[in-house]
């Protein structure tokens, strides 16, 4: 049964993708950060917080926690692009990567008070790519109705 | 062989009877006597494993470590009881606020676990199936030759101040550790990658090299964190996220993501060990300030140096062809704009928020701007 993307079950059904990887993420090294993800669609926005601790995703929840390191932000549309790409490829290609969505934020936004909290995104970057590019293994449609495409066969740094 | 021993011990009668006495199985055991605090240390989170932070009990710990270290002079581990007679190393950083840092326990717990081997995390063999143009090859291979440059000096830095570092100083001294062999893997990285482009090594800097001198050659670590930490990796940590963005392939970006990694770790300590010392020695401000003004006009000649800028420019703008460089001057226009903007936010964070209005380095800004509106004219 697919699950919605935005939604909370998206996030948790990532969350146990994560905790199934623990040999992987424990390579990565410790991931100590909490921050938001913000979908924007009809002016309406979904808002979610996850929360990593050690190796793991320790909690995910709607809604922006105050005092989150950083929010990532971006219209429904911009984030299909990015995950489309991974459930297509694998993992994401040279022009999805978090970093280069966000870097000028002219599809996804890095949102932040605090610059130390904004610098976590980078000193825990491979890991949050990682935790993104997951989503190639989950079964999920968009909220439009639309669905992400089907993966192809192609060799690559795959997250399957 | 400049330091000699005080004692010949082979003819030390003393020295002698007593390791005789030793081997005839009577020992001495004055060590075990030592009246000691014994320490209760567990793990405060089992899945972490057990950290600095758990070892910070008692005259072990970092906590109620004093800011003059004026009873430790040796190498005894701090904690440990010391004997009379052990050397005076002359260690150069006596005073906790020159070299410590909130959470520097942490960063080196980080560190150590996120490692990684240049060798065998990046997906080398992808890089066969890349071929890039000739312009963006050298390009590229110019870029990968000032990385080089720049991570090598930065190996050097902490390196060559770890040994000078009061003994008390254990975590700080550990941090630091990390950080050479951090900079040491980019520095191997970067020459691994500029030969794999083809083109090998290109054009070393003239500018850069003045600027790194300056950063090797700081009169104290405070004045040397400053700059190494916050100032330049600051700024090559925002440099490291625009190489991921133009980077031309999927190896190219996970080796940017792995260094980002560990250069905005060292950020990290810099800016808590800038905001350690405001609120411990705030009468340091001025002398901040003075060494950010001459740290400052070496970043520019050094970040705007025609073999560092060009290379960006072509990078970005993914060519040589007249509108590849008008896009790619607008891009590095943005990206170096929004480094100053970062390294004043962090100066900002730390309890520099005046540095914004004090620093040239907005006149070098409006410079850029000029030219991208004289470009677009």
């Amino acid at each position: 049964m697919p699950v919605a993307f935005p939604s909370l079950e998206f996030f948790q059904v990532l969350q146990r993708e994560v905790a199934a990887e623990r040999e992987r993420f424990s390579r990565l090294g410790f991931f100590d950060t909490t921050f938001g993800v913000r979908v924007i669609q009809d002016g309406e926005s979904a808002d979610f917080t996850l929360a990593f601790e050690v190796f793991d995703c320790v909690r995910v929840a709607d809604g922006i926690d105050p005092g989150v390191d950083f929010l990532i932000e971006g219209p429904l549309q911009a984030w299909k692009g990015m995950l489309d790409n991974i459930h297509e490829l694998g993992a994401a290609d040279t022009e999805h990567s978090l970093n280069t969505l966000t870097h000028f934020g002219e599809s996804l936004k890095v949102r932040y008070d605090d610059p130390d909290g904004h610098d976590k995104l980078y000193r825990f970057a491979e890991s949050v790519q990682e935790w993104l590019d997951l989503s190639a293994r989950v079964d999920f449609g968009y909220s439009d109705g639309t669905t992400p495409p089907a993966p192809r066969d192609v060799a690559r740094r795959a997250a399957r | 062989m400049s330091y000699l021993s005080t004692t010949d011990f082979a003819d030390d009668p003393a020295f002698v009877d007593r390791f005789k006495r030793n081997m005839k199985g009577d020992l001495d055991l004055s060590w075990m006597k030592v009246e000691r605090e014994r320490p209760t240390c567990r793990p405060l989170n089992e899945r972490r494993g057990l950290t600095f932070r758990d070892l910070d009990v008692q005259g072990y710990g970092f906590s109620e470590m004093p800011e003059l270290i004026r009873g430790n002079r040796s190498f005894a581990p701090r904690g440990a009881t010391m004997p009379e007679g052990l050397p005076d190393l002359q260690a150069d950083v006596n005073r906790k606020s020159d070299v410590w840092a909130y959470n520097v326990e942490g960063y080196y717990e980080e560190a150590m676990t996120r490692q990684w081997n240049t060798t065998t995390d990046i997906p080398w063999a992808d890089l066969d199936r890349a071929e890039l143009p000739e312009e963006i090859g050298k390009a590229y291979a110019q870029l990968l030759t000032f990385l080089t440059e720049v991570e090598m000096i930065a190996t050097d830095v902490p390196a060559k101040w770890m040994g000078r570092l009061n003994a008390d100083f254990f975590e700080v001294k550990n941090f630091i550790a990390t950080q050479a062999m951090d900079e040491a893997r980019h520095a191997e990285v970067f020459r691994k990658r500029a030969l794999t482009t083809g083109w090998g090594l290109m054009r070393a800097s003239l500018h850069n090299e003045h600027n790194l001198k300056f950063l090797r050659d700081a009169d104290s670590f405070a004045e040397s964190s400053l700059t190494l930490h916050l100032q330049a990796e600051g700024m090559v940590l925002t440099l490291f996220r625009f190489s991921e963005y133009i980077a031309p392939t999927e190896a190219d970006k996970k080796l940017f993501r792995l260094v980002m990694q560990d250069e905005a770790r060292h950020v990290g300590y810099g800016m808590q060990h800038l905001k350690w010392v405001m609120d411990n020695a705030p009468d340091k401000r001025e002398i901040i300030h003075r060494h950010l003004d001459e740290a400052e006009n070496f970043v520019f000649g050094a970040g705007y140096a025609t073999e560092v800028l060009e290379p960006f420019i072509i990078l970005a703008g993914k060519g040589l062809k007249k509108e590849n460089i008008e896009q790619g001057v607008r891009i590095t226009n943005a990206f170096q704009l929004k480094q100053t903007e970062e390294y004043f936010e962090r100066l900002a964070k730390c309890g520099l928020p005046e540095r914004r209005e004090r620093s040239r380095l907005w006149k070098f800004v409006e410079l850029n701007r000029q030219a991208v509106a004289n470009l677009a004219a």
